[in-house]
């Protein structure tokens, strides 16, 4: 019986014992040589947080920067102001709020499909924030490089002159000097030549309209950007120019979305060889639209899969209006990034990107390739489980305004720039979870 | 619109689906075989040989043994992303046995047994990296044994058990699906009964007073899924109707069959060894699939592919008679794990596994005899990326599980002899 007993107590201390739990430990988090003390972030739209077609305080709340900055603080970093907006639907810089998903009846159906569309309330009014700065986050939607030095710049751009201390004499980089960083992050150039894709590539009515910046213009105002932010020896991250065929804005409306029967084709052949404009070919099935070219006979032609529809053609009118069927009605040149087009923006990004990198290798920056990086959505990426693509909306990285990524989206996009800078600096910084960022809402 | 949609969320509804894998096939069958090691196809000491060899059973004591475990396993994970640990919940399983052998004459033996080949899960916080992909997972199967057994003259003997299985899977994940509607979670929970039929039969020679050997072949049971419910949750209105509120779901689960060999040595008068060498044909798992009833274009039948290996384990226990009415046991075993780099999952975080085993017996009386267990298993950590979620980081897993039960003996009562 004391053998029993010596026995239960055996098994009863054993049992008390906490080695049956498991002791796995955090890796040490090292900053490598970089300093991340006091961070910067400088660019347009992307950097700001801006999605859906607007800026709002939840999109600013999921902006690459402010997930950046949570992991600096891992490795010493410090505090992280935002120029946030105030709650609400947010403002796309023409009062109007950032999209939605809502259920649209399409001129062709009486079933409703979910659709972009505006949200009920209106949009966010601009708060000036000026007094609140310095802000570590100098995020200027609409902003190009050759923007970044102008002060008058802050006067024109709604979204700058909120939060910069003196419109129309402070500029995007005496914004960032303000916080005089030890490590910053630039993301600019998109714009010099995304704002020109995404207008069709119309030729500039003025001096202010889109227009595709020259790349000697490019390199000389970029050399000035970094020449800034690295003038109190600050180290940094620099990302390039993504290539418009990576987002969906350019890649959803299919380039042949008119389907005929032999017999309608057969009429519109009629129709345009009547007019003289025998080069268009209608056949059953799938046609391209007709859209207008001004090196094509007539200036028109049938688009090609070269050819990029954008998402801002009224889609209506597509189904419904006769738009790039009837010889009345080519696509115009604003819904249309022709071939012509395209090559010539892709040639010039090419160009911006050599600048990047070479800008990058002379000051010991991290080269972010976000080109590289988003030409690999369009393949799909799986992240716990979770799927995307550069789909529009099913895709689930991009948000509603085709362009801009949505929070999941982001944070992809913070660890393309956690990657780089743990690659220079021999930082090991911890990467964001993606799956903790909100994808697109559905109603 | 709709239509693209769903195609983009076929990929969320994969479901996992190594819910049989090595780490859910629990090792305790039998509370004085688990204290060593979980040998026994060539020790027969009591009724639980009826799972681990039926041909032991006419060289065993006819009696009941009845035991139950509280099964305790905890897990890690690291995700190298984020370089954040997640533990799971704690949960405490209770796998039962309970075994009867009675000698009909000389020669033949009746025995039947009623055990807990897989009876654990996990379970994750709602809110952890991975709800994508797992939320919660849990299995339970029973086994219901009929058995007789044979001697075919006095040192050996054969026999063969006939299995029905009832089993039961309950797995749960969310959805990758916002909804504007408050703070709700989009989730999916299948939930299913399984049933299936089986055997198991084995060889036993006691060769001499001091050495016995025996093999044992488990066959596969292949438990169907017929009708089990899948639970669509807090869906998005707008994609309603690409998940249907209540549907069913059919499916396969093979529970591979299992080789296993060994013997055991009476070292001195008081000090048996048992070594058992048991190797499991997991190559049989190559597949999961679920067929939904009704299917949409976002919920289609799904094909996961597992890939398994045939996978071995060794195991060693000892058994010391300490005084008259007490026995005391310790034992080890080394067991591989049947899954591949790139398909490790939070389903079944798994690795090669070392365990270490504690046992005792105490008689209380004339015929009865009380029974403890102790298992202490270490799945060491594992660094993987899967190829299907691209869930990347390290899992580890500690399991500890006491156990208790009790044997009483029929017949006229024999100390010296085993129980």
């Amino acid at each position: 019986m004391k053998n029993n007993q010596r026995i239960l107590t055996f098994l009863g201390a054993s049992l008390l014992l906490g080695s049956c739990q498991t002791d796995l430990v955090e890796k040490d988090i090292k900053k490598g040589n970089a300093d991340f003390t006091r961070y910067v972030a400088v660019g347009n739209s992307l950097t700001a947080g801006y999605a859906d077609g607007g800026l709002s305080r939840k999109g600013q709340m999921h902006s690459y920067p402010v997930m950046l900055a949570e992991q600096f603080k891992l490795a010493g970093g410090g505090s992280f102001t935002v120029p946030y907006m105030n709650e609400g639907n947010g403002n796309d810089g023409s009062n109007n709020p950032a999209r939605a998903l809502g259920y649209v009846l399409p001129c062709n159906s009486n079933i409703p499909t979910l659709s972009p569309v505006y949200p009920l309330g209106g949009a966010t009014a601009f708060n000036n924030v000026s007094a609140q700065g310095p802000y570590n986050l100098v995020g200027v939607p609409g902003a190009r490089v050759i923007d970044a030095n102008l002060n008058l710049y802050s006067f024109l751009n709604p979204f700058f002159s909120r939060f910069c201390l003196t419109p129309g004499v402070s500029t995007m980089i005496s914004e960032a000097k303000r916080i005089n960083a030890t490590f910053f992050t630039l993301w600019l150039g998109s714009n010099d030549a995304l704002l020109y894709a995404t207008g069709g590539a119309v030729p500039p009515a003025n001096a202010f309209s889109p227009s595709l910046t020259d790349t000697t213009t490019f390199r000389l105002a970029m050399a000035q950007v970094v020449d800034s932010l690295t003038a109190n020896g600050a180290k940094g991250a620099i990302a390039n120019v993504p290539d418009v065929t990576s987002v969906p804005y350019f890649t959803t409306v299919p380039w042949n979305g008119v389907a005929l029967t032999q017999g309608k084709a057969d009429t519109l052949n009629a129709a345009y060889i009547g007019l003289g404009l025998s080069h268009i070919f209608w056949k059953a099935g799938a046609n391209g639209f007709v859209i207008s070219d001004s090196t094509a006979p007539g200036n028109v032609r049938q688009a090609t899969a070269n050819d990029h529809i954008l998402l801002t053609t009224p889609s209506d009118s597509l189904k419904c209006g006769q738009w790039g069927v009837s010889p009345a009605k080519p696509l115009a040149d604003r819904y249309v990034l022709d071939q012509n087009e395209k090559v010539i923006i892709q040639q010039h990004i090419s160009v911006y990107n050599s600048t990047i990198a070479s800008i990058a290798m002379a000051k010991g920056l991290a080269l972010v390739d976000m080109n590289t990086y988003l030409k690999s959505f369009k393949s799909g990426i799986i992240y716990n489980g979770v799927s995307m693509n550069a789909a529009f909306i099913t895709g689930g990285a991009f948000s509603l305004d085709g362009v801009h990524p949505n929070g999941r989206g982001y944070a992809l996009i913070a660890n393309e720039f956690i990657k780089s800078i743990n690659a220079k600096f021999g930082s090991t910084i911890p990467y964001v979870d993606v799956t903790a960022h909100p994808g697109i809402i559905f109603p | 619109m709709k239509k693209t949609l769903s195609t983009w969320m076929l990929a969320g509804v994969l479901i996992p689906g190594s819910v049989l894998a090595g780490g859910f096939k629990i090792a305790l069958q039998g509370q004085k075989q688990s204290g060593m090691g979980h040998t026994g196809v060539g020790f027969a000491q009591d009724a639980a040989t009826v799972y681990f060899n039926p041909a032991g059973m006419g060289f065993a004591r006819s009696g009941i043994s009845a035991g139950v475990n509280l099964l305790m396993p905890s897990t890690s994970f690291l995700d190298a992303n984020t370089n954040q640990i997640t533990n799971s919940t704690s949960q405490v399983f209770t796998p039962l046995s309970l075994y009867g052998n009675v000698a009909l004459s000389k020669k033949v033996n009746f025995g039947l047994g009623v055990y807990t080949p897989y009876g654990s899960g996990i379970m994750y916080p709602t809110d952890w990296t991975g709800r994508y992909i797992l939320n919660r997972i849990d299995l339970k199967v029973v086994h219901i044994q009929p058995t007789l057994s044979v001697k075919l003259g006095e040192k050996f003997a054969i026999g063969a058990g006939f299995i029905y299985s009832q089993g039961h899977v309950g797995l749960e994940r969310d959805l990758p699906l916002s909804s504007n509607q408050g703070n709700t979670t989009a989730s999916v929970k299948l939930d299913g009964r399984a049933s299936g039929i089986g055997f198991n039969a084995g060889a036993y020679l006691k060769a001499s007073e001091r050495f016995s050997i025996g093999v044992t072949y488990h066959s596969k049971v292949n438990m169907e899924v017929e009708k089990g419910d899948a639970t669509f949750n807090n869906v998005p209105m707008a994609l309603s109707s690409s998940f249907p509120e209540a549907n069913y779901f059919s499916s396969e689960l093979p529970l591979p069959s299992e080789l296993a060999a060994g013997f055991s040595y009476k070292l001195t008068s008081r000090l048996t060894a048992a070594v058992d060498f048991n190797l499991t044909f997991w190559k049989s798992f190559d597949t999961l699939s679920f067929d939904y009833q009704t299917n949409s274009a976002a919920l289609a039948d799904t094909k996961s592919p597992r890939l398994y290996e045939n996978a071995s384990a060794i195991r060693l226990g000892f058994q010391y008679l300490a005084s008259e009415g007490l026995q005391l046991r310790a034992g080890a075993f080394y067991d591989q794990t049947p899954v591949k780099d790139g398909y490790v999952a939070p389903e079944l975080p798994d690795n090669n596994k070392v365990g270490l085993t504690l046992g005792a017996s105490a008689r209380l009386h004339d015929k009865l005899v009380l029974d403890l267990s102790l298992l202490y298993e270490d799945v060491p950590e594992r660094n993987q990326t899967n190829k299907e979620t691209g869930l990347a980081g390290t899992f580890q897993t500690r399991v500890f599980s006491p156990g208790v039960g009790i044997t009483y003996l029929f017949g006229k009562s024999n100390k010296r002899k085993n129980y």
